[in-house]
């Protein structure tokens, strides 16, 4: 039995993979897992697996956030970009592709060329491209963050440049009274917007769409009719970080 | 007691120093001051704005902190343009300012009109100018030894290449000592020499941009399996040129002007030093941000973009950016 663990920035992820099957998986949030959980020992993380309660392993292999600042007592640590490479190839049996994903904190894109990491951009500073940003405004609009997923068409024009001004943009725009179908399409464009450009520079026709925010469909839609390209979300995109740590 | 001359960059040092001045680098002294980032909340609090770079602030606090400094040359061309607002907030504050500015297209009679406005200002001739220039450039020699070691033998760290090389800007105010702590570090490095090779080769990273505002860039970059073996900017503050003519050594010193004539001696460096990657800094909110462009169309290498706010460690977001560039080198 392996374990892979993706220390995101909103959920933790671990996931059981036995002879290459994907066998059970949990979902953490964050603060509590590291409440509850953890605790930090001379600069290594300890965590409690008899309380998390998981099956016996033989190998358990994380990744994360600044994997320096997590470094895992008894396990082997690999660098978050090589998880998600990793598990995107798996994934998806492909092994030409752009990767996006956009995940609780941050947005990476990487160019994958004969299954391996050729180069990568990431967001800079911002929020504003990620599941923490749909989770703020799908708050604001009164939906659930699931909900955005189905909001495609007249996406109201919103400016997608900041996180915590777009939540009183939106409001204004609420004001004004465009259906809310619009303002969460809208909201998903932002997305889109945002990540345009590192996909343009890191060009393939086949994306391969991860991380939490890839269960939204009308972002996948979108990108697709911007970018004319062929975009695949597979079976686990949420998990796919963890699942490149387990293969 | 000798009189300060504050510089906001590197400018002709070789003319304050004729006029029996010495000149002090206000971004050393900010960067190596007990509370840099106390320094850009002073800043903040006087008024300059959140989005603005934290090297400009970090001066301006540091500045009008110095009280043995009341005179300083500020460069209005070749730098930042944000310096035109610092150097009037500290005019306000009593401060003498004496611009200067790097013609952009490399001017050579504008470039010595520049100096010889700063020769007059100053109190001094040309003949004294060459004589600290021929003193200088024994020193830089050293700093030009200990980059060689650096690249060449891998006996000295890219951070201690990059100090060594920094603080040619203005030579911490005394040349003999510095000259002195060069020597010490030549002498270090021959005694450190490599004992047999280690079983990974280091990534052979290149750094360019402006020096670094964090703390542990470079310490993060050994600790994951890089080596920085060329510094561009700071390599370019010890003037590696073998010229007689002062005003041709600073026309060949590449920062102030086009990101072309950087990219020249970047490209030669790169494949002289063997680079395996190049680690692009720049500060937040700097408008060598839109360079990044150019840069990563025209250098042969790959190319990681860094961005730096305030003093202090790397934040979780650029060690993650650093594991990944380096992992994808190594593979």
């Amino acid at each position: 039995m392996n374990i892979g663990l993706d220390l995101g920035s909103r959920y933790v992820k671990a996931l059981f993979m036995q002879d290459g099957q994907v066998v059970d998986h949990r979902l953490y949030d964050t603060l509590k897992f590291y409440r509850e959980y953890g605790r930090k020992v001379n600069e290594e993380l300890l965590v409690d697996y008899e309380a998390l309660n998981w099956p016996e392993f033989d190998r358990l292999v994380s990744t994360g956030y600044g994997r320096n600042l997590v470094q895992l007592a008894g396990g082997q640590v690999i660098p978050e970009l090589r998880a998600h490479s990793r598990g995107a190839v798996h994934q998806t049996g492909l092994s030409d592709f752009t990767l996006l994903d956009l995940g609780g904190q941050d947005s990476k894109v990487i160019k994958i060329q004969k299954g391996r990491m050729v180069d990568f951009r990431t967001n800079d500073k911002c929020a504003a491209s990620s599941g923490r940003y749909l989770e703020n405004m799908a708050e604001v609009l009164g939906l659930k963050v699931q909900d955005l997923g189905h909001c495609l068409e007249n996406p109201v024009e919103l400016s997608s440049t900041c996180a915590v001004f777009g939540e009183s943009e939106l409001i204004g725009k609420i004001i004004e009274g465009h259906p809310i179908e619009d303002l969460a399409a809208g909201v998903n464009r932002t997305i889109v917007k945002r990540v345009e450009p590192m996909l343009r520079e890191l060009y393939s026709p086949t994306i391969v769409f991860t991380g939490g925010v890839a269960q939204n469909k009308a972002i996948g839609q979108m990108i697709r009719d911007i970018l004319q390209v062929e975009v695949i979300v597979p079976a686990n995109p949420q998990l796919n970080g963890a699942i490149g740590c387990c293969v | 007691m000798t009189k300060k001359i504050g510089l906001t960059t590197t400018v002709p040092v070789e003319i304050i120093y004729a006029a029996g001045m010495v000149p002090v680098d206000l971004n050393n002294i900010f960067i190596a001051g007990d509370a840099p980032g106390k320094a850009i909340d002073v800043a903040e609090q006087a008024g300059f704005p959140r989005n603005v770079c934290g090297w400009i602030k970090g001066l301006y606090t540091t500045l009008l902190e110095s009280n043995d400094i009341r005179d300083v040359v500020a460069v209005t061309q070749g730098d930042c343009s944000n310096t035109h607002a610092l150097m009037e907030t500290w005019q306000l504050a009593g401060v003498r300012v004496y611009p200067f500015a790097f013609p952009y297209d490399r001017d050579y009679d504008l470039l010595k009109l520049q100096m010889e406005k700063l020769i007059s200002a100053f109190g001094t001739d040309w003949e004294q100018v060459y004589q600290w220039k021929r003193r200088l450039d024994h020193v830089r020699k050293k700093a030009w030894q200990l980059d060689q070691m650096t690249w060449q033998m891998g006996t000295v760290t890219g951070e201690k290449n990059h100090l060594a090389l920094v603080g040619c800007s203005d030579f911490n105010g005394d040349p003999d000592e510095y000259e002195r702590y060069l020597d010490a570090l030549i002498d270090e490095a021959k005694g450190s020499a490599k004992e047999g090779s280690p079983k990974v080769e280091p990534v052979r990273i290149g750094y360019i941009g402006v020096p670094p505002i964090t703390t542990d860039l470079y310490a993060y970059i050994e600790s994951m399996g890089g080596q920085v073996v060329f510094n561009e900017v700071q390599r370019q503050f010890a003037m590696p040129f073998h010229v007689d003519d002062l005003v041709e050594q600073y026309r060949m010193y590449t920062y102030p002007y086009s990101i072309f004539e950087r990219l020249k001696d970047i490209e030669a460096e790169v494949q002289r030093r063997n680079i395996q990657g190049v680690i692009h800094y720049t500060q937040s909110f700097c408008f060598r941000q839109i360079e990044d462009i150019i840069i990563r169309k025209q250098l042969p290498v790959p190319v990681l973009t860094l961005e730096g706010d305030r003093p202090g460690p790397l934040d979780a977001r650029s060690r993650m950016r650093v594991d990944a560039f380096l992992d994808m080198l190594q593979a």
